[in-house]
């Protein structure tokens, strides 16, 4: 026996109470393993770049450009690269599975953006090989389950085909995998000429340009030159950071995020208190017991540890099983429901079962470290 | 360790009151006790006597309002509470009327309880709760629950706790007071063996004077003095 496996037997003196505890534990790390693996699914703020620039139109970003503005971007000197990109929103076998397509000219997004996105000049020469090739990100591909070879229909939700369908086929060249874990990857990159030969509207227009400043550049001096460029054009622009872009697109998400967060945070004090109080009762009908172990030779940081290893012990169990309930939701229904539970989200969790293990602990260990031997006796 | 003819437990001028309904009730006044190192001494006396209170003194969980109190060469009076639950884990095993087991542990790892805190493998514990269950006859039942034993037997598992640590001191309050006379007389039949044989020092606290019988003397406590002494049969 060791000092876990006396903290384990107590967690189990009765074994329906800890069951429902572990249960209360498990359903709220369940609710926050989904939670988060939603918002690690359907974010990459993070990964973002100050230095690259978005141009999208003034009156808002489902409003189109010209393609042929492009010229006038490249030509300022302090311009080093630029690509255009126009987006197709659909979604895969089911509503709910959402898929985003960036069509671009592969070789100018490799100029401008290829070192965030991960790109390499294989992926360019493999979706360069024929129009409906494209390159998926690896986030976007581990929840699909998707794998270079094969064929992928996205249903657009509003850019039809000139046959009338809103089927877009497509074969993936390549997996790119972003510069690091925060680069947004849950998005394939197609052709530009594909997309915009066969759709029916928006011909010859783009969602953005993007647009990599020179070394030494000020970006925001070059997103407000850009922008007086267009400001007495048919469609004025508006310039912004990567991030600044990425961040205002993902606003829209930002409430749903804070009431995320709060029932989470809700479910996480509700179950602080039930486990305190739970654990306060179950320590206070042992107090005699403690006096023993103390008679024994227990002190009183022994009986601390003892109460944290149980505490702690209920956590580790009903947190596990709620986050592995979690994993396997997002495995078999992470690409319909937008789903990513990566490693971070896992040891955010982890570190957040030991907060509250110790947590909820402190409280009956500091009344069971309290008594004296004597009251304890005169329990019984 | 005594020195020489220095006595093993040593009471001096011991002073103890209890508060009770706004009142302090004196307890001791003044006692004095000496024990040497191997002796077995019953301690008998009336309610409210104050042999709990001793014993408790004795054992380190209460502590006297004045006087010294040592047992070897730890001063228990001038200790703080870490110091003595370290003492009592090292030097001291106690034997309780209602055995005090934890029902949720087989009589193994109750008897296992003392050697966490002591730096031994898990081997080594094994290896010690076994020779001990041997020494109070339980051999076989090392995974038995307490809910199962006799009183006889989950006696002898609170004996074979109390010196598995192999402590020089052995407390014993009521040791056979839920007992029948045949388990009463197995469990003081052992704890001699352990006086004579293992040479434990041992302080019995006890009603019966039958159990007193098995102590190398009896003192008897009234109004918080021992007021006779006497060597048993």
């Amino acid at each position: 026996m060791t000092f876990f496996d006396l903290a384990r037997k107590n967690a189990w003196r009765k074994p329906l109470r800890t069951v429902l505890l572990m249960i209360s534990i498990a359903v709220a790390f369940l609710i926050y393993g989904l939670t988060a693996s939603f918002l690690n699914g359907t974010q990459g703020a993070a990964g973002a770049s100050d230095d690259l620039l978005g141009v999208t139109s003034a009156s808002g970003r489902t409003q189109p450009l010209p393609i042929a503005a492009m010229s006038r971007i490249t030509a300022d000197l302090d311009v080093a690269a630029a690509g255009y990109v126009a987006r197709l929103r659909g979604f895969v076998d089911v509503e709910k599975n959402f898929v985003a397509v960036s069509a671009a000219d592969p070789g100018l997004l490799m100029a401008v953006n290829g070192k965030e996105l991960g790109l390499t000049p294989a992926l360019i020469d493999a979706i360069g090989q024929a129009r409906d090739k494209v390159l998926v990100g690896r986030a976007l591909a581990e929840a699909q389950g998707w794998i270079a070879g094969q064929r992928v229909t996205v249903t657009a939700f509003d850019m039809s085909r000139q046959d009338g369908s809103r089927d877009w086929r497509f074969e993936i060249a390549g997996i790119f995998e972003g510069e690091n874990a925060a680069t947004d990857t849950y998005f394939m990159i197609a052709r530009y000429d594909y997309v915009n030969a066969a759709r029916v509207r928006g011909k010859d227009t783009v969602d953005a340009f993007v647009v990599r400043p020179r070394a030494g550049v000020s970006p925001g001096e070059l997103a407000a030159r850009i922008d007086t460029l267009f400001s007495n054009s048919a469609t004025p622009t508006r310039t912004q950071s990567e991030r600044q872009f990425l961040e205002a697109f993902l606003r829209q998400y930002a409430d749903i995020g804070l009431i995320v967060n709060l029932v989470v945070g809700a479910a996480f004090v509700t179950l602080l208190m039930i486990v305190v109080n739970t654990m306060v009762f179950a320590v206070r009908e042992r107090t005699f017991e403690i006096g023993v172990l103390k008679t024994l030779g227990f002190s009183r940081l022994d009986i601390v540890a003892l109460i944290l290893g149980e505490t702690l012990f209920v956590f580790a169990v009903g947190g596990g099983i709620g986050l592995a309930l979690a994993k396997l939701a997002a495995t078999f229904a992470g690409p319909a429901l937008g789903l990513v539970f990566s490693t971070p989200v896992l040891v955010k969790a982890l570190a957040i079962i030991a907060a509250l293990g110790l947590a909820t602990g402190v409280l009956p260990a500091f009344n069971a470290m309290r008594i004296p031997i004597i009251t304890a006796f005169r329990t019984r | 360790m005594t020195q020489g003819n220095e006595p093993y437990i040593a009471l001096s001028g011991i002073k103890k009151a209890y508060r009770i309904g706004g009142e302090m009730i004196p307890i001791f006044s003044g006692l004095d006790l000496t024990i040497p190192r191997g002796d077995f001494v019953a301690v008998m006396g009336p309610s409210g006597s104050g042999k709990s209170t001793l014993l408790n003194m004795l054992a380190g969980i209460d502590r006297p309002d004045g006087g010294t109190l040592r047992i070897g060469t730890s001063h228990l009076d001038q200790m703080g509470e870490a110091a003595r639950a370290a003492w009592r884990a090292h030097n001291m095993g106690i034997v309780f009327q209602f055995y005090n087991l934890l029902p949720m542990l087989t009589a193994a790892e109750n008897v296992e309880l003392p050697l966490l805190l002591k730096p031994l493998t898990r081997k080594e514990r094994r290896l010690r709760v076994e020779r001990v269950l041997d020494l109070v006859g339980l051999s076989g039942r090392e995974k038995q629950y307490p809910a199962l034993m006799s009183g006889g037997q989950q006696q002898r598992v609170g004996i074979a706790r109390a010196i598995v640590s192999d402590p020089g001191l052995l407390l014993c309050d009521e040791p056979t007071g839920d007992l029948d006379r045949k388990s009463a007389d197995e469990v003081l039949e052992m704890l001699r063996f352990l006086n004579r044989q293992l040479e434990k020092t041992i302080i019995m606290v006890t009603h019966d004077p039958q159990a007193a019988l098995y102590a190398r003397r009896t003192l008897h406590l009234d109004k918080g003095d021992f007021i006779e002494e006497k060597r048993a049969a």
